[in-house]
């Protein structure tokens, strides 16, 4: 770890403030990833802006039934909290598949949002890594990739997002507030993580000094009906493999509307949006359900080592919505 | 004080042994552990829990490249930081810069040349473990990089370049029995692999050297084996043994992990030469480096059976990774290849056993050393065998199951209990797990709390292995332990003291002592001394031997306080015992007090107990006794699979196991379960990934060990055939649930899938 | 810097604290409380648990200066004296202590546990502790200490 100053302001607008005025200056919430990440090496920032206590711990009702989630929030607070349960079940159910209770109990909703990847690469500041260092390669295109993107990558990166709630998050087309040097800012949610393209060293479309503020759920009828499923290496406290956030509004047996983003399988958050057109308005029956995760999954482009991500994706969405869809009918 | 050697080679002890359970806290109850208290109010120290006045904080440089050579080193810049009060390379080892538990071929601090990632370098020591890390990026090493030699399958054929001068096969272990051109009517063969397994213990590797005013220096350690740590030391820094003393620090965990060096003569380095103590604790990251991991392995086997599923012959050829250097792979291989043929009886067995040099990670010591790899295979054959003969896994087991009186493939002739049979049908008759019913509670699926699987495409399989395991040293080694007894009057009660260098590595160790010295002694006050080296060698803690040398040591000391304390008492009719404080005659009662007995003075015995002699192997042909006991443990698996998903959920792993005689069966409950939650992880999770001899994973976040919601419930089945041969009839238990376990949970999803499944870890992408 | 926070009751001051320091760090060396356990110092094994505002976190990721002010208990907190804790004194009754190098951890997390959830079942056992890593006991032990706890206290 390098020498860093650490600093605890009194508002948002000093922080903010603080930060953008110091180009290696970075914001610590829970310190989950990031103090991690300074023990490792991989991130070297010289100040650190502690926003705990200064973003919001409190969750709103919104006036269209959805809900307004503090940047402060933790982990644990958020996945306990009632109304998140009852309207969106897949965020509660994300949030607790990820990590562990001590961790959940620190890790905050805007800090979980900006976790790095876990890529092995990334993490070990010996080897080469696009992302941590731009133009010395990606060693994860040969190397032990098993737990890497299938969809959306590129020669400079194959890594994937780690998080959870972004998941949901994507699905749910949240809106994320920031607050930055130049004011404040909304971003949807599912935009808020990039491709990595030329730049992958740029994990969001986030500018230095840009704070998470809150994170905004609108109203959705068929929330209730919602599911988060993660598969992993472990029966608990590990990394995805391959995840699935989806919500399903089912009307006649005819799907009328459905929200899918996958987790594990990309740089960012996927939003399934072929899967969700191919949907719209066909029978809510197991073949359709595999038939859009197939339309969804015929991009995708598997390393050497990571093709199992294909079949598992598309069985457990097909696995999701028919769940769903048997709830529904019964309801 | 006396020593003697323990008779027991010419008069073995009658079975069940003479005890006097009565005795409180005596063997076979279950009294608490001394340490528990301590331990669950944070108040145990551990060796990363040392501390001392004016400490300095150690640290090591280690190499970033698999192979290299070492063209410039330059470490002006690191002496420059401030805080910093020494920085050390080979040219600073005053001794022989080689040690090794086989043979010393492993540099204290790499000269010309790096073998593996994060072979050390140097050292430095500062006030601060930041200050010290600081330094380390200071020291300017120049590497020429050379190609790694990764294939451990060439390095046993001869091929390619030579990672030390002799060549790369460290040993190679041929076993020859019967006929070698045996044919038969039923064969199988197959190909399996291992990946490399990491001990994982909690405790990261950590020490406090601490230099004395004659010059010497004494450390405080987490070892397995605090003599022959100190034999090594003390060649390397050239110092004579008295001037070595080393005292057991707390130890988290070992698992083998803790057999070979890490911290200890570079903190004794950095002590001498800065004059002041010294810590050293590894973080996660450095302990996947620091320390060895088991051998990866490739084994090709053939099997020969009647149609009756009867073995006719067996054939193997083995392949251990041993990595960089020898740690104790000679042993390994010697263990792989003379269990190879796992518990049965097979008339004519041909295998062949390489440890190998590579470049890759140095691999010794774990839980089960050499007998893991083998089982996975010998077990994955005896299902194919069931199959193609149309037999139940259970019953082409049994039929072939070795029994006492077996000649084993080496030709030594099974002399004690070997209920392979009899474990086998024990867990096979055990009540089977319930089906997924009604509204099944999601986390008791496979995915857990994930939320993965409700119950669809989800399939249950049943699997069986048995394993074998030889306990103690083998092979001629002379295995022994020493052990003081002392027994005296402390505030009107008896009190008795115990002594050895025998390492509490988390075991329970030092309450079996206890529960030995209380029954032999008839006291109820025993303590525990500190581990140190004041006292002669214990031998190591593994290869599942401490109760039974160690705790032979003790109770033949014991025996001879209490033969001592009996003269006192004159010629009285009758025989004479001990029991709750009194001295007790068969004829008259209770004869007197034990402290009235004793007055005022101590009585104190010294025993150095070995345990009956072993043979060499042949080196042509593996004939040879070799081994002092052998252990079986059996396991059945039940395994809910997700086969769209690839995801396994172990429902239940249910074990028979023989330990001869439960000394604590709290503490023989606990082996089994450790013992078969780390078969678990490496069966469907652990695996050190190594990629052109660099780890991929060297932390918990990416190696993977089982946790709470990943282990099942267990029934076990604990039978008692005591050994003739051993003090109390006990056999060796640490090691063989663990060997088991691996090969049933495979089997399980075998059954349940349909997949050939010759790799473990199995992972999701095997299955799916 | 200087670092101010209560422990176990007590008011505690640190000087020279370096940002850097984890609240492990300063709790274990700095303050004399070595039960909190070096495990991994990544937040992947819990055996660095403690309460921090009574919510049970790994101090090995809380960087020394997100203590100040705030209200730590430790392992070395859970005893009354020389009488320990229902959890502590069960986890020594059942024989869910071999190395011991989790416990503390697990008797935090475990004591969290019972706290909001006085009679638990197996599974919610299993969930709670599932940020504890045990390498010696296979758990079942532990499972056996913590039901005891329930149903003692």
């Amino acid at each position: 770890m390098i020498p860093f100053d650490y600093r605890r302001p009194d508002d948002i607008g000093t922080a903010v403030a603080t930060v953008t005025g110091n180009p290696r200056a970075a914001f610590l919430g829970g310190g989950t990833n990031l103090v991690d990440h300074m023990k490792l090496g991989v991130a070297e920032p010289e100040l650190l802006v502690d926003v705990t206590g200064l973003t919001s711990r409190d969750i709103e009702r919104l006036p269209d039934g959805g809900l307004r989630v503090g940047a402060g929030v933790r982990n644990s607070d958020l996945a306990a909290d009632p109304l998140v349960r009852e309207r969106f079940p897949v965020l509660a159910q994300a949030l607790l598949s990820g990590a562990s209770g001590q961790l959940r109990n620190l890790a905050t909703t805007g800090g979980n949002l900006l976790q790095r990847t876990r890529c092995v690469y990334f993490q070990d500041v010996t080897t080469p890594c696009n992302k941590r260092e731009p133009g010395q390669g990606c060693s994860a295109l040969e190397g032990y990739h098993r737990h890497h993107a299938v969809l959306g990558a590129s020669r400079q990166c194959v890594a994937v997002h780690p998080s959870d709630l972004a998941v949901a998050l994507a699905a749910l087309d949240a809106v994320v507030r920031v607050q930055g040097p130049g004011g404040e800012r909304t971003i949807p949610a599912e935009t808020l993580h990039r491709l990595p393209g030329e730049h992958p060293e740029r994990d969001t479309v986030l500018e230095h000094g840009e704070l998470i503020t809150a994170v905004d759920l609108p109203g959705l009828p068929f929330g209730p009906r919602s599911r988060y499923r993660k598969a992993r290496d472990r029966a608990s406290f590990a990394f995805a493999l391959v995840s699935v956030a989806a919500a399903l509004d089912v009307a006649g047996g005819l799907v009328r509307d459905v929200r899918i983003a996958f987790g594990g399988l990309a740089h960012k958050p996927w939003r399934a949006r072929l899967a969700e057109d191919a949907l719209r308005g066909r029978p809510a029956a197991p073949d359709e359900f595999r038939a859009a995760a197939e339309a969804e999954l015929a991009d995708a482009q598997p390393l050497r080592d990571n093709g199992f991500k294909v079949p598992m994706a598309r069985n457990m969405l097909v696995s999701v919505l028919t769940e769903l869809s048997a709830e529904d009918g019964a309801a | 004080m006396t020593s003697a050697t323990s008779p027991t080679s010419t008069t073995p002890v009658t079975t069940p042994a003479r005890t006097s359970e009565e005795a409180a806290g005596g063997i076979g109850s279950s009294p608490v552990r001394p340490d528990g208290t301590t331990k669950v109010r944070g108040e145990f120290a551990y060796s990363s829990d040392l501390w001392h006045e004016d400490m300095l904080w150690g640290a090591t440089l280690r190499s970033p490249h698999p192979s290299a050579r070492i063209t410039g080193l330059d470490i002006a810049g690191a002496l420059a930081v401030p805080g910093v009060y020494a920085v050390l390379t080979h040219a600073d080892v005053p001794g022989v810069n080689r040690y090794g538990l086989e043979q010393p071929d492993q540099p204290v601090l790499a000269e010309d040349v790096v073998r593996y990632q994060g072979e050390p370098v140097a050292l430095v020591a500062a006030d601060h473990p930041e200050t010290a890390r600081r330094a380390m990026e200071r020291i300017r090493v120049d590497y020429e990089e050379l190609e790694p030699v990764t294939d451990a399958q060439a390095a046993a054929e001869g091929k390619g370049p030579a990672v030390h001068p002799g060549g790369n096969v460290v040993r190679h272990v041929p076993i020859r029995r019967g006929d070698p051109r045996a044919t038969a009517d039923v064969v199988v063969t197959g190909t399996y692999e291992v990946g490399m397994q990491d001990q994982a213990f909690l405790g990261p590797e950590s020490g406090l050297a601490v230099p004395a005013e004659d010059g010497g220096i004494d450390l405080y350690v987490a070892t397995q084996w605090l003599h022959v740590d100190q034999q090594q030391i003390v060649a390397a820094l050239g110092l004579p043994p008295e001037k070595v003393r080393l005292t057991l620090g707390g130890v988290g965990g070992a698992f083998g992990g803790r057999e070979d060096l890490s911290i200890q003569v570079h903190a004794c380095l950095l002590a001498l030469h800065t004059g002041k103590p010294v810590k050293m604790v590894y973080n996660r990251e450095e302990s996947f480096y620091g320390h060895v991991h088991r051998h990866p392995a490739v084994l090709h086997y053939e099997h020969g059976a009647d149609r009756d599923g009867r073995l006719v012959y067996v054939r193997a050829r083995i392949v251990l990774d041993g990595g960089a250097y020898a740690s104790t792979t000679g042993a390994v291989a010697g263990n792989a290849a003379t269990l190879g043929v796992g518990p049965y009886d097979v008339p004519n067995v041909s295998v062949d056993c390489w440890g190998v040099y590579t470049n890759n990670p140095p691999c010794g010591a774990m839980r089960g050393f050499g007998a893991v790899q083998a089982a996975f295979a010998y077990e994955s054959q005896m299902d194919k065998l069931a199959q193609a003969c149309g037999l139940d896994p259970v019953e082409v087991r049994t039929r072939n199951a070795m029994s006492e009186g077996t000649v084993m493939p080496t030709g030594q002739v099974v002399d004690s209990a070997a209920p392979v049979a009899e474990l086998l049908r024990r867990v096979r008759d055990m009540p089977l797990p319930a089906g997924p019913s009604g509204e099944p509670d999601l986390r008791r699926l496979p995915g857990g709390v994930s939320n993965t699987t409700h119950g669809e495409g989800v399939v249950r399989g049943v699997g069986y292995a048995v394993g074998i395991k030889n306990i103690c040293f083998s092979e001629g080694f002379d295995d022994y332990s020493t052990a003081r007894v002392r027994l005296q009057a402390v505030g009107g009660e008896p009190a008795a003291t115990v002594q050895t260098a025998a390492c509490e590595v988390g075991q329970g160790l030092v309450t079996v002592l206890q529960q030995i010295v209380r029954t032999e002694l008839g006291v109820e006050q025993v303590t525990v001394e500190p581990m140190d080296t004041s006292i002669g060698s214990a031998g190591s803690s593994s290869a599942s031997r401490q109760t039974y040398v160690t705790g032979g040591a003790v109770r033949a000391a014991a025996l001879a306080v209490r033969k001592g304390l009996l003269g006192r008492v004159g010629h009285v009719p009758g025989e004479l015992s001990v029991s709750g404080g009194k001295v007790v005659s068969t004829r008259d009662g209770v004869l007197a007090d034990i402290v009235d007995v004793l007055g005022d003075d101590v009585l104190e015995e010294t025993v150095e107990w070995r345990h009956r002699p072993t043979e060499s192997l042949d080196p042509e042909t593996g004939q040879g006794t070799a081994h002092v006991q052998y252990a079986f443990a059996a396991h059945r698996a039940v395994v809910d699979v997700d086969t769209e998903l690839g995801l396994v959920k172990v429902v239940a792993l249910d074990c028979a196991q023989d330990v001869g005689k439960a000394l604590n069966p709290q503490a023989v409950l606990g082996q089994i379960q450790g013992g078969s939650a780390q078969g678990l992880g490496l069966a469907v999770m652990e695996e050190i990934q190594t990629d052109g001899g660099l780890i991929r994973n060297p932390s918990f976040t990416d190696y993977l060990i089982p946790t709470v919601l990943d282990m099942p419930p267990m029934n076990i089945d604990v039978l008692e055939l005591a050994d003739p041969h051993a003090p109390y009839g006990v056999r060796g238990v640490g090691e063989p649930p663990t060997i088991s376990s691996t090969p049933a949970i495979v089997a399980a999803i075998r059954a349940a899938t349909g997949k050939p499944l010759t790799r473990v870890p199995v992972r999701p992408e095997h299955i799916i | 810097m200087r670092l101010n926070v209560t422990v176990n009751g007590e008011p505690k001051q640190a000087d020279d604290v370096w940002e850097g320091e984890s609240l492990l760090y300063v709790l274990r060396e700095r303050l004399g409380l070595p039960g909190s356990k070096n495990a991994c110092e990544q937040g992947e094994c819990g055996s660095c648990t403690v309460y921090l505002d009574g919510v049970p976190v790994c101090s090995c990721l809380v960087a020394a200066g997100q203590a100040e002010g705030h209200d730590v208990r430790t392992v070395e907190g859970l005893a009354d004296g020389d009488t320990l804790d229902p959890v502590q004194q069960s986890f020594v009754d059942a024989g869910a202590v071999q190395c011991g190098f989790c416990t503390p951890g697990l008797v935090v997390a475990a004591h969290d546990l019972l706290h909001r959830v006085p009679d638990p079942s197996d599974e919610e056992i299993r969930e709670a502790l599932a940020g504890n890593l045990c390498r010696c006991t296979g758990y079942e032990k532990i499972l056996d200490a913590v039901r005891n706890a329930a149903a003692t206290s």
